[in-house]
């Protein structure tokens, strides 16, 4: 262990999921016993990362680099600092969790967990990453396990199931395709969230491309391009290139997070997805988002993050009302759920556009809170379809009878979503409201508005799920009982409450990281804007020329500017 | 022109593969005509056993650094022919392979079936060296003339007899196109060596003369608007000629595109930037759209392969030695993915006797192997990482970048996500929908062994890219004369800006 311990945590579930493919489907128990014993190493050696990252040193430890491609300029550099080290950690303790709770998955068990170790590994490998290549390349890859966890384990929704006509599955399927709420199918779900990622992802991408070429720096090291990057300045299409790329690599991560107007794909693909595919989509990969954002466009352009932030801040009230007012109306228990996490991404990205040390903290502690809140939502909202066969809450009721487990534990679950004093979102809640609020006071209030309505539409669930009259159909619906089912609730809960009450440590480690950051978004001096701000094409060919003189001697030659001159139009 | 013809020793050393391969085409030949009853397999691993010894020669080559040229310029050697000629050479093994057990479907001539493959390889070889038009011209129809035939191989098949037809008429006028493209380039300059022309004027008739051959040798790669074969063809051709035409000759074609446009018409780049960035843009876009409606998996891929040669040509266009490179790698992981779809395409025709979509429904119960591999051969042709597809196409960006071909990089990521909606269709189709008859597929060992290599190049190029990076920068080491330094992507020109 020790040093290499990134390495680890990052192969444990490649490696897992690589042996997997060696073992047969008839031998389950030895399927999931690889799978959770990958899965252990992977938490066990980021517990140890957790308590062995020195708050006090900050900065970017555990470092690895690996050279990858010298002509492109990448290596696999790895490392955590105070921002990344709580996601790996919660992102290990969901998967740990979710190989339990997947644990009675009989169709093609080996492909599961495969899929599943491939879409830990992938998010864990963007918390981690230091690289942009590496980042994107994590990123995308995360993407496409999704799509076959979604669509061969998945469910459809009622309404879909309801759509019941004599010429077979063609009409259903025939709904709009972007505006198709409440009525999708499994497959539907998968390949709108699969597109909408990619398409916003290949947006991240060309900013990072631009980035690349105008930094001239021939890498994509992130350590490299914040020290030595100039991307400020440089006026492109009537605006300065860094405003673009700042653009670009927000909203195409933001998409991840998921802002509003691009969550569309995230409740779809929340109520289609597979227990414990949610609790990792909604855990840790809606994080993916936010963390990327802090990492490309956070350290890389301090300047014009520190300029544009306020777009969040505005987006983010839409985000946290629309999910709330969405969730309190559905009658879908995951879409309950899904809509009430991305109403709480929005708290995230209020903390991050208020950028100050509190609020930012606040933010990355609220991420690493949400992941174990909301992953414990989904894991019983899991058991309950698992149980029942219906996510549909008018027809469920009085199952606290027949589950009192996960009716006690469903009760702490909202508990922590609502942020009750005693879990870690309280702490993190409270600390984004009050670092905002010199800021940006409006979103504050709309932010308590946004507590209010979770607590009432996950009081609404709770009522609708666990008390009432009891459905006569469900009867045979029994608790959680095995050590099995009730282990990935516990863990959750108590990592929840745990922070709660002793959340020292984990405040120190995300000050460290977030520290730096602050500083160097709001103590850069600002630049003079050039004088004019009209860039002409010809400028652009101009500048880049200047860019890249000072060692290339050779003028370049004509053919870039012209080419930019067509390209840019 | 003089050409000395006073061939020493050494001098056929360079041609060595070439000459090897032919004497080794007619033992083939001869061993089909005296031993009739000998079972055809033995002929595939005869053929397979000269193509490797080749290939043995050919990474003595390049390990030795042997170069040279013949001829007069005619025939040169250097380290991107060698690249070419391995890149052939093994597409065309790994076709092979993938014909065993297909090609007992002909009614007649299945010895020959190896020995057309063969030479038309032999012919795309002499493409890889070719430095003169003249050469050029003769190699291109030496190996269009094999697969005139092998296309309408299947001769019961009406598909398969239009797209012969088709593939001959529309061949032809491209030949023709060729002809008269080289009459009019030598009539302007005088020259038929692309490394003589450089210091050419660009007058109307120099216009016209390369823009004949380049419609001549867009029509060899697919790209639009020269493209309106390949539909039928890929689809009515024998799958394994579908596979061998969908990669080799696009291989051969592009050596000599890029000779032609680094080497001869190099001081020309601002002009026909323009040119390539407006077909490789339309042949992307048109491509991948019309692929969607597709219902036939090899029309399907057949589309897809329009787009990939439009994305292929965005490293053309940036016109650099890294471009170069780029194309070179992308065609080595074009090369695996493509190859290892179709040999999934052809077991699985093989145990249901069509290649429609929807009879790959539920492909992961029949065959979890197939589909596992048909995955990643379509995840790979889509771009997704760590695929080799995915490091391809990010190599071609970055090559395009660094000359700020922003409309073109844009176009080619909006085009990775539309290829991700078809190739996905088809995944959907394989993984979650339920087989109609879920009796599980035999894959017959040749098979497996094709599959099994693409997926080994598939992950490994995906996953640790460095040594094939070096190999293609070495490959194209002739091209850093022609283009800029401050272009080129090796560490000694890394320069810190800013």
């Amino acid at each position: 262990m020790g040093e290499h311990a990134l390495l680890y945590i990052l192969f444990a579930p490649f490696l897992g999921a690589l042996g997997l493919i060696f073992v047969s489907n008839r031998q389950p128990l030895l399927v999931r016993g690889i799978a959770a014993s990958s899965a252990f190493v992977a938490l066990v050696a980021s517990i140890y990362l957790f308590y062995a990252y020195d708050p006090v040193k900050g900065g970017f430890q555990f470092v690895e680099k690996i050279e990858w491609s010298r002509q492109l300029g990448i290596s696999l550099h790895l490392g955590v600092d105070g921002i990344g080290t709580p996601l790996v950690l919660a992102s290990t303790i969901l998967l740990f969790a979710g190989i339990f709770v997947s644990w009675h998955i009989k169709d093609r068990t080996k492909e599961f967990y495969i899929w599943l170790l491939i879409l830990a590994a992938a998010t864990i490998g963007v918390f981690m990453s230091l690289d942009l290549f590496f980042l994107y390349f994590f990123y995308e890859m995360s993407v496409i396990p999704m799509y076959l966890l979604l669509g061969m384990w998945g469910s459809h929704t009622k309404k879909y199931l309801e759509m019941t006509d004599t010429e077979g599955v063609k009409l259903r399927d025939s709904v709009g395709f972007i505006f198709n709420f409440g009525s999708n199918s499994k497959e539907y779900a998968a390949m709108k969230l699969v597109l909408f990622l990619s398409a916003f992802a290949v947006m991240a991408l060309m900013g990072i491309l631009l980035i690349y070429k105008y930094s001239g720096l021939n890498t994509f090291d992130i350590l490299v391009l914040r020290e030595h990057a100039n991307l400020m300045n440089i006026p492109v299409l009537g605006t300065t290139l860094d405003k673009i790329i700042w653009v670009l690599v927000f909203f195409g991560f933001a998409s991840i997070a998921p802002l509003w107007p691009m969550h569309s794909w995230s409740p779809v693909g929340h109520a289609a997805a597979p227990a414990a595919t949610s609790m990792l989509h909604a855990g840790v990969l809606m994080k993916l988002g936010h963390f990327s954002i802090i990492r490309v466009a956070f350290e890389i352009l301090p300047e014009t993050t520190r300029e544009m932030m306020p777009i969040a801040a505005v987006l983010c009230m839409f985000s946290i009302i629309y999910g709330g007012f969405v969730a309190f109306y559905a009658k879908d228990t995951k879409y309950v759920i899904g809509y009430s996490s991305s109403s709480h991404m929005g708290y995230v990205f209020l903390g991050m556009a208020a950028l100050n040390y509190i609020s930012l903290s606040g933010a990355v502690i609220y991420m690493f809170a949400h992941a174990m809140a909301t992953g414990m939502l989904f894991a019983m909202a899991g058991w309950v379809y698992d149980q029942t066969h219906t996510r549909d809450i008018p027809s469920l009721g009085g199952l606290s009878n027949k589950m009192p487990f996960i009716s006690g534990c469903f009760i702490v679950g909202c508990m922590a979503s609502i942020g009750m004093p005693g879990t870690v979102n309280f702490i993190a809640e409270i600390m984004i409201v009050v670092g905002s609020w010199n800021k940006y006071p409006l979103q504050v209030i709309v932010a308590m508005l946004g507590i209010v309505l979770t607590l009432a539409y996950l009081f609404k669930m709770m009522r609708g799920l666990f008390y009432g009259p009891m459905n006569q159909k469900y009867g045979h619906a029994h608790d959680a009982i095995s050590t099995v089912d009730r282990l990935p609730l516990l863990i959750m809960i108590s990592v929840s409450i745990g922070f709660g009450i002793f959340p020292m440590h984990l405040y120190d480690v995300v000050r460290s990281g977030v520290d730096p950051l602050i500083v160097r978004i709001t103590e850069v001096v600002p630049v003079a804007q050039s004088g004019d701000g009209a860039g002409s094409p010809g400028a652009v060919g101009l500048s880049e020329t200047m860019m890249t003189t000072p060692v290339v001697a050779k003028p370049i030659l004509p053919s870039p500017v012209l080419t930019s001159q067509g390209g840019s139009e | 022109m003089i050409f000395s013809l006073n061939l020493s020793f050494s001098d056929l050393l360079l041609l060595l593969p070439e000459i090897f391969l032919t004497c080794w085409l007619c033992v083939v030949l001869i061993v089909d005509f005296v031993s009739p009853r000998l079972p055809k397999e033995q002929l595939a691993y005869l053929s397979v056993a000269g193509l490797v010894i080749t290939l043995g020669c050919l990474a003595w080559f390049d390990v030795n650094h042997i170069s040279g040229a013949l001829f007069g310029n005619m025939f040169v050697l250097d380290r991107m022919a060698i690249f070419f000629k391995v890149f052939i050479l093994g597409a065309t093994i790994l076709v092979i392979l993938s014909s065993v057990e297909y090609v007992n479907r002909f009614t007649l001539f299945r010895g020959e079936y190896y020995v057309l493959v063969v030479m038309s390889a032999l012919g795309m070889m002499f493409m890889a060296s070719a430095n003169d038009l003249l050469s050029v011209f003769v190699s291109l129809e030496f190996s269009t003339l094999g697969f005139y035939i092998l296309v309408a191989y299947l001769r019961d098949d009406l598909a398969s007899n239009e797209a012969g037809v088709k593939f001959f008429i529309l061949g032809v006028f491209a030949a023709g196109l060729f002809a008269y493209g080289i009459s009019l380039v030598y009539g302007e300059t005088g020259q038929l060596v692309f490394s003589e022309m450089s210091s050419a004027q660009a007058t109307p008739g120099l216009i016209i003369g390369f823009l004949l051959i380049f419609a001549a040798l867009g029509f060899k790669i697919g790209a639009v608007p020269f493209h309106s074969w390949i539909p039928d063809t890929y689809h009515g051709a024998p799958t394994p000629v579908t596979a061998f035409l969908s990669i080799a000759p696009k291989g051969a074609a592009l050596v000599i595109l890029l000779r032609i446009f680094l080497v001869a018409l190099a001081s020309f780049k601002p002009v026909w930037v323009y040119l390539l960035v407006a077909v490789s843009i339309v042949s992307m876009t048109y491509g991948n759209i019309v692929a969607i409606a597709q219902r036939n998996i090899k029309r399907l891929l057949a589309y897809s392969g329009i787009a990939q040669i439009g994305n292929v040509l965005i490293g053309l266009a940036a016109g650099t030695k890294m471009g170069s490179d780029a194309i070179l790698f992308y065609l080595l992981a074009y090369l695996f993915a493509n190859l290892g779809a179709f040999a999934v395409v052809i077991a699985v025709s093989q145990a249901i006797g069509k290649d429609e979509i929807e009879d790959y429904r539920g492909l992961n119960r029949r065959s979890p192997f197939l589909a596992f591999a048909m995955l990643l051969f379509l995840l790979s042709l889509a771009g997704v990482p760590p695929l080799a597809g995915f490091i391809g196409k990010l190599y071609i960006f970055v090559a395009a970048i660094k000359e700020g071909l922003y409309t073109l990089i844009t176009v080619g990521l909006i085009n990775i996500v539309i290829s991700m909606y078809y190739y996905l269709i088809v995944v959907k189709q394989m993984y979650i929908n339920e087989p109609i008859d879920p009796s599980p597929i035999r894959i017959s060992a040749p098979i497996k062994t094709v599959i099994y290599v693409g997926l080994a190049g598939t992950l490994v190029i995906g996953i640790y890219p460095q040594p094939f990076t070096d190999w293609v920068v070495e490959a194209t080491l002739m091209f850093s004369n022609f283009v800029t330094p401050a272009a080129t992507a090796l560490p000694t020109t890394v320069h810190v800006g800013g």
